[in-house]
């Protein structure tokens, strides 16, 4: 039975597929870093905060570094706005579908989201009131951002699969499919969160840095830490990767063992620059987090080339008209730079500020 | 039709939208108000040398910061996430049109979140007018991002020459986008007022409370002021059917704009003579009972705004259900079943004639009508034989000038109609006699074995 997949919308694109798919994919990386420092940050926390409750190095890790969470709450929603714009843009018609399907928990993440988000600022503002209760704000806060970790995967997942649609429509109520947890669903969402705890280790080394004069033996033991996170982190990130790889459908797997040059050179180059991160975590946290950025975007790029791969055989949207509505794209390129100049500006008022007026 | 259909129970998908969306635009208005409110006091607190005043913006700011990165930013999300579950063919449309429009008002939400915490964090750690020049950054984001969404926002109700040229100036700059955004923009001075009274009534200051309690006030007179002006400029964008529709065309909807007039009127009398007049008296509970009326008057507005879009949503272009005007004739004459790609019958089956009928008001009512809960369609045909029912599908859009016509088939109504028919029981029918001459009619039920079916 061929697969039923809604027609496209009879509007043409308002730019070339090529452009809309780059800014899906960079847009992605912007949004993946914050991702993994929220998810591995509240790991982190969690563990720290109940660590803390014996361990005073702990109990001040977890103080500081909760501080900084909110913004990163913040910036995860916000740059996840964009990727998911173009990915509606240019796949809506497999990802209003797979989302329809599972409606009642795809709405359940805007919930999920609220919930975790007044969590971190509860955990954040009122740690010492909370007292022992705290730690346990942040697991429940951890628990609910690793469901909505889990409902994305599902749906991101589900969209792949057009082949489904139909029989999963026949079997269940529209919007209460969920699909079973099957092993390499698992291997993706784990792959997702053991990385976003390894990059958050870095995160935090970096975040270290900004408490030497404060707390300078916290910066030193936070940046160590940080460390061994991101080592650890990395370390079963491989495994997992393997996990998932070979999880993936055979021809889709052979793309990147060989059978695709460009996809094997992109998986090698990824791998290679997550070892190099890892050998230059401990002396430059800077090269390391180049590195990592790199594996990331090529991670972005590898999954972008799984989703087209999987889709290929009932979808390609090179085939969509496209019109170019080229002057809103200037505009919006230019208001891209000056906005980013702009918090870029404050940024540097906010972290290197000039004396105060009395 | 295009999707399946997901049909949330007992509130349906329309009401889910609608709670998250009026929760959503009464704090996301605050957001843009309340981003001019704390620069202004800022400057204000720093010109009168006033540092209780000042103290006061600080604490505001962190109530700001909770409800509008949390609940605004979260909300706007659910927003859309809602609409794309509940008629993804229009939010793709929406998307198509403005896909630049949406990324450019990411751009401004970027800038807007990172120029709030920076404020927020930045009271003690930046010089003041580094922190104030932060607040304006803050409140032109807010205010760009406004820009953008009420254009298209208003495209769905006025979509002007889009229609015609299919270009995104035409699209964004639609007969209504001009005075909807100035009423947006006097909705948020209005509503930095309402959130600045309560935050102000807990001031513990007597003086400092008075002196915050009356100046909250006159911020939401002064944004509720201009709010009819545009309003009326607004109004006379619309469409026609679209007025008619709010001035007594449909009664629910007429008394929903009564309302907003109404709870708009109440806050700004009680506003006068409580807060404004006698600031002292002013208290966390009438603050709270502000709010609600505002909250009340925000909601049954944006109702009415939804409401008189009816049958449409994007007018004159898609129909509430999602059907494209242009495809009108085509599903008329090959029937909506070939092109409803979820549906388990593709055509009429004479033996399944109810299932059958229940797939094509998934396909084509589902979006706007509950079985049982809101917007019951069992209760709208309640008392309906089935030949009552027939009728009103036929005419659909003559009888009920808000909804959209019946598409499809002769067979597909007929089809329609008879699980109509089933969900309720078969009325009793009144059938009357010819009076003999000289006597009064005789009115009596007849056997409710009747006609339920074609």
């Amino acid at each position: 039975m061929n697969p039923v997949i809604p027609a496209p919308v009879p509007i043409p694109l308002p730019a070339p597929v090529w452009l809309l798919e780059f800014l899906l994919v960079f847009t992605f990386v912007l949004h993946v870093v914050a991702m993994n420092f929220l998810a591995g940050g509240v790991m982190m926390l969690t563990l720290s905060s109940f660590l803390g409750r014996h361990d005073l190095q702990h109990r001040e890790f977890a103080r500081r570094a909760a501080r900084a969470m909110p913004p990163v709450v913040a910036f995860t929603i916000t740059l996840g706005v964009a990727p998911l714009l173009f990915l509606q843009l240019v796949y809506g018609q497999l990802f209003y579908t797979s989302s329809v399907l599972m409606a009642w928990s795809w709405l359940a993440v805007v919930f999920f989201v609220l919930l975790g988000y007044y969590g971190v600022y509860w955990f954040s503002l009122q740690q010492d009131e909370l007292g022992a209760r705290a730690p346990w704000v942040i697991l429940a806060t951890t628990v609910l951002f690793v469901f909505v970790a889990f409902i994305f995967s599902r749906n991101m997942t589900l969209m792949l699969r057009p082949q489904d649609f139909y029989p999963l429509h026949l079997r269940h109520e529209v919007g209460s499919v969920l699909g079973p947890v099957t092993a390499p669903g698992l291997a993706r969402l784990l792959h997702f969160l053991v990385g976003a705890a390894a990059v958050a280790g870095l995160g935090v080394a970096l975040l270290a840095r900004t408490w030497r004069t404060e707390a300078p033996e916290l910066a030193v033991w936070a940046r160590a830490y940080g460390v061994k996170w991101f080592m650890a982190g990395t370390g079963v990130e491989f495994l997992v990767g393997l996990w998932f790889l070979f999880g993936l459908p055979q021809d889709i797997r052979a793309m990147f063992l060989g059978g695709d040059r460009l996809a094997t050179a992109l998986l090698v180059i990824a791998v290679v620059l997550a070892m190099l991160a890892m050998v230059a975590a401990k002396r430059s946290l800077a090269a390391a987090c180049v590195a990592i950025v790199g594996t990331l975007s090529l991670m972005a790029v590898i999954r972008h080339l799984v989703r087209v791969a999987y889709l290929r055989p009932y979808f390609d949207p090179r085939t969509l008209p496209v019109q170019g509505q080229w002057f809103v794209f200037v505009l919006f390129a230019l208001l891209l730079v000056g906005g980013l100049a702009t918090v870029a500006w404050m940024l540097r008022a906010f972290f290197h500020p000039a004396p105060r007026a009395t | 039709m295009n999707y399946p259909v997901w049909t949330p129970p007992i509130l349906g998908g329309g009401m889910i939208i609608g709670i998250i969306a009026i929760l959503h635009v009464f704090v996301s208005h605050f957001a843009i108000g309340g981003g001019l409110f704390l620069p202004v006091t800022e400057r204000k607190a720093y010109r009168e040398n006033n540092p209780a005043l000042l103290e006061y913006a600080r604490s505001h700011s962190r109530f700001f910061v909770l409800v509008v990165l949390v609940f605004g930013a979260v909300s706007g999300v659910g927003i859309w996430w809602s609409i794309a579950l509940v008629n993804p063919e229009a939010t793709a449309t929406l998307i198509h049109v403005f896909v630049w429009g949406w990324a450019i008002e990411w751009v401004f939400f970027i800038v807007e979140i990172a120029a709030a915490f920076i404020y927020y964090h930045g009271w003690d750690r930046l010089d003041r007018r580094t922190h104030l020049i932060v607040g304006w950054i803050y409140f032109g984001a807010a205010w760009a991002s406004l820009f953008v969404i009420n254009g298209i926002l208003t495209f769905m109700l006025t979509p002007g020459r889009w229609l015609e040229t299919h270009s995104f100036a035409a699209a964004f700059f639609n007969p209504g986008m001009l005075p909807s955004c100035v009423a947006r923009t006097a909705v948020a001075v209005a509503l930095a007022g309402v959130y600045a009274l309560v935050t102000a009534s807990t001031v513990r200051d007597v003086a400092l409370r008075s002196e915050v309690v009356q100046y909250a006030a006159k911020w939401l007179l002064a944004g509720t002021a201009a709010i009819p002006i545009a309003g009326l400029w607004y109004i006379s964008t619309l469409p026609p059917a679209a007025r008619d529709i709010s001035m007594g065309g449909a009664p629910a909807v007429t008394i929903f704009a009564g309302l907003s007039i109404f709870f708009s009127a109440a806050v700004v009398i009680f506003t006068y003579f409580g807060p404004y007049q006698r600031p002292r008296h002013f208290n966390l509970t009438f603050a709270f009972l502000l709010a609600v009326m505002a909250l009340s008057s925000t909601g049954v507005t944006e109702w009415v705004r939804e409401a008189v879009r009816k049958p449409y949503i994007i007018y004159d272009y898609m129909l509430a259900n999602g059907v494209r005007v242009d495809d009108l004739p085509r599903l008329r004459q090959e029937g909506i079943l070939k092109s409803a790609l979820w549906a388990r019958h593709r055509e009429v089956d004479p033996k399944a004639l109810e299932s059958t009928g229940q797939e094509i008001f998934r396909a084509q009512c589902a979006s706007c009508h509950t079985v049982n809960g809101y917007n019951s369609v069992r209760f709208a045909v309640k008392g309906w034989r089935w030949i009552l029912i027939d009728y009103q599908l036929s005419h659909l859009s003559e009888v009920k000038g808000f909804m959209p016509p019946f598409v499809g088939t002769e067979e597909e109504r007929k089809a329609l109609g008879a699980w109509l028919a089933t969900l309720n029981p078969t009325p009793a029918t009144v059938e009357i006699e010819p009076p003999p001459p000289g006597e009064k009619a005789q009115v009596q039920p007849a056997p409710s074995s009747g006609e339920s079916k074609p």
